[in-house]
């Protein structure tokens, strides 16, 4: 799709919730036949550490309801306030209806009120977000309530060690409104539905529904094991996807915007893991400091809620005080991936929280 | 392309591998620190160095680091 501008659209909040529980890859050697070795590998090379996993009681939904709730109260505005509420998440509560439904009757929100779900993973932030500035760019609306969350943990199998020490879980919620003035965003969305099959859960949708042999669990080739139920990732064609596309994706975006990519304060990519951070801000020979990749070390890749995560947790405290230049990139499974250039001038509440188990 | 710094940068690419430890001959595939880990890091060095897209299939593929290296040579001429 082509790029595109808005402007008089900000960004006033986020807030990302993360479950309490924790678990650490040195905690799980058994996964790795006991090879300590290859844990430290793991840890120095691809940035695996530890991460945040919901329990089977706690949903994406759960996880988005706390950090909206908190964004509100932080921002001194009612919760009922949103002319739109709109959810990206591959994890719902249901197959229908969507999360933003069940939502909107759980906080209670007025009739007059848009609620509907976007299907993306790893880009769907930038996705959500471009959503919402269109949304308000045709006035239509004057509050977005973005709500992007997962619980990828729970769709991995314990034993797939491809994929099972690197998702965490988490929810985020951002308000979206009209103002006056506000500096101009860049967007550009892109994909190739090709590649669909490297990142996928073959099973338990509708193309192949869910049977006794769909939730057998066997090794594969590598000896990880998994059942087409599970989430199934070809980390090397993820790889060389990201490092095809992402470089040219950020200087095309960049020159959209009349920007050099040295004027951009902050790279937020979606935290996949910091090899593949670490390998696309050297092709664009990015300074280190303008790219945060400790979330996922400490949170686990969060699918949908890995950018506003590493927003909150990398950068809340400087964003809040001093206004930036930031571009958003989130890519993966689709595959898709979309990118943003954006002024934090309006952001006045940038942080993370613990989701408090006793929300309903 | 040269076949020495192709098997230095391999090396380097590697974690846990002596620098000159490697030949030409060296069936790759069967060193003790050959998993899925070193595969992305050889996919990341063969791109970034050589400006070459292999894939964890084009491995199988090759016995040796020479077979290896043939097949980014071929891949770059193409």
């Amino acid at each position: 799709m082509p790029k595109c501008r808005f402007e008089d659209v900000e960004i006033s909040g986020v807030v990302t919730s993360v479950p309490k529980t924790e678990k650490c890859i040195d905690d799980e050697a058994h996964l790795f036949g006991g090879n300590l070795r290859q844990i430290e590998r793991l840890k120095k090379t691809i940035g695996l550490d530890r991460r945040r996993v919901a329990g089977s009681g706690i949903t994406a939904a759960d996880l988005c309801e706390s950090a909206a709730r908190r964004l509100m109260e932080r921002l001194d505005l009612p919760l009922a306030g949103p002319d739109a509420i709109l959810c990206v998440t591959q994890t719902a509560d249901y197959s229908q209806p969507c999360n933003a439904a069940v939502l909107h009757g759980r906080m209670d929100l007025p009739k007059d009120c848009a609620a509907f779900d976007v299907n993306l993973g790893c880009s769907g932030y930038v996705y959500g977000l471009w959503l919402a500035h269109s949304m308000i760019a045709s006035g239509g609306c004057e509050r977005v309530l973005l709500l992007a969350g997962d619980t990828i943990s729970r769709l991995v199998h314990p034993k797939d060690r491809a994929v099972a020490p690197l998702f965490g879980d988490g929810g985020s919620a951002t308000l979206v409104r009209r103002k006056q003035g506000a500096p101009p965003a860049w967007f550009s969305l892109e994909s190739d539905g090709h590649g669909a099959d490297h990142l996928i859960v073959p099973a338990g949708g509708m193309r192949r529904p869910s049977t006794e042999a769909t939730r057998q669990a066997e090794p594969d080739a590598s000896g990880n094991i998994r059942s087409p139920e599970n989430l199934f990732m070809d980390g090397s064609e993820i790889f060389n996807f990201s490092v095809r596309e992402e470089p040219r994706a950020l200087q095309e975006i960049a020159a959209y915007a009349g920007l050099a990519l040295t004027d951009v304060d902050y790279f937020v990519f979606h935290q996949a893991n910091r090899y593949i951070l670490n390998s696309i801000a050297k092709r664009l020979k990015l300074d280190p400091a303008r790219v945060p990749v400790k979330t996922v070390e400490r949170f686990g890749n969060q699918s949908s809620a890995s950018i506003p995560c590493a927003l909150c947790a990398e950068l809340g405290e400087s964003l809040t005080r001093q206004p930036a230049t930031v571009l958003l990139s989130g890519f993966g499974v689709g595959l898709s991936w979309a990118n943003a250039i954006a002024d934090t001038s309006g952001l006045r509440v940038c942080e993370w929280i613990d989701h408090p188990e006793t929300a309903s | 392309m040269d076949l020495k710094t192709f098997i230095e940068n391999f090396e380097d690419a590697v974690d846990g591998i002596e620098p000159g430890s490697l030949s030409e001959a060296t069936a790759f595939r069967e060193l003790k620190n050959w998993d899925s880990l070193a595969i992305l890091t050889v996919i990341d060095m063969i791109d970034a160095e050589y400006q070459v897209t292999v894939n964890a299939a084009d491995f199988q593929q090759c016995a040796t680091l020479k077979e290896l290296f043939e097949l980014v040579k071929k891949r770059k001429k193409a």
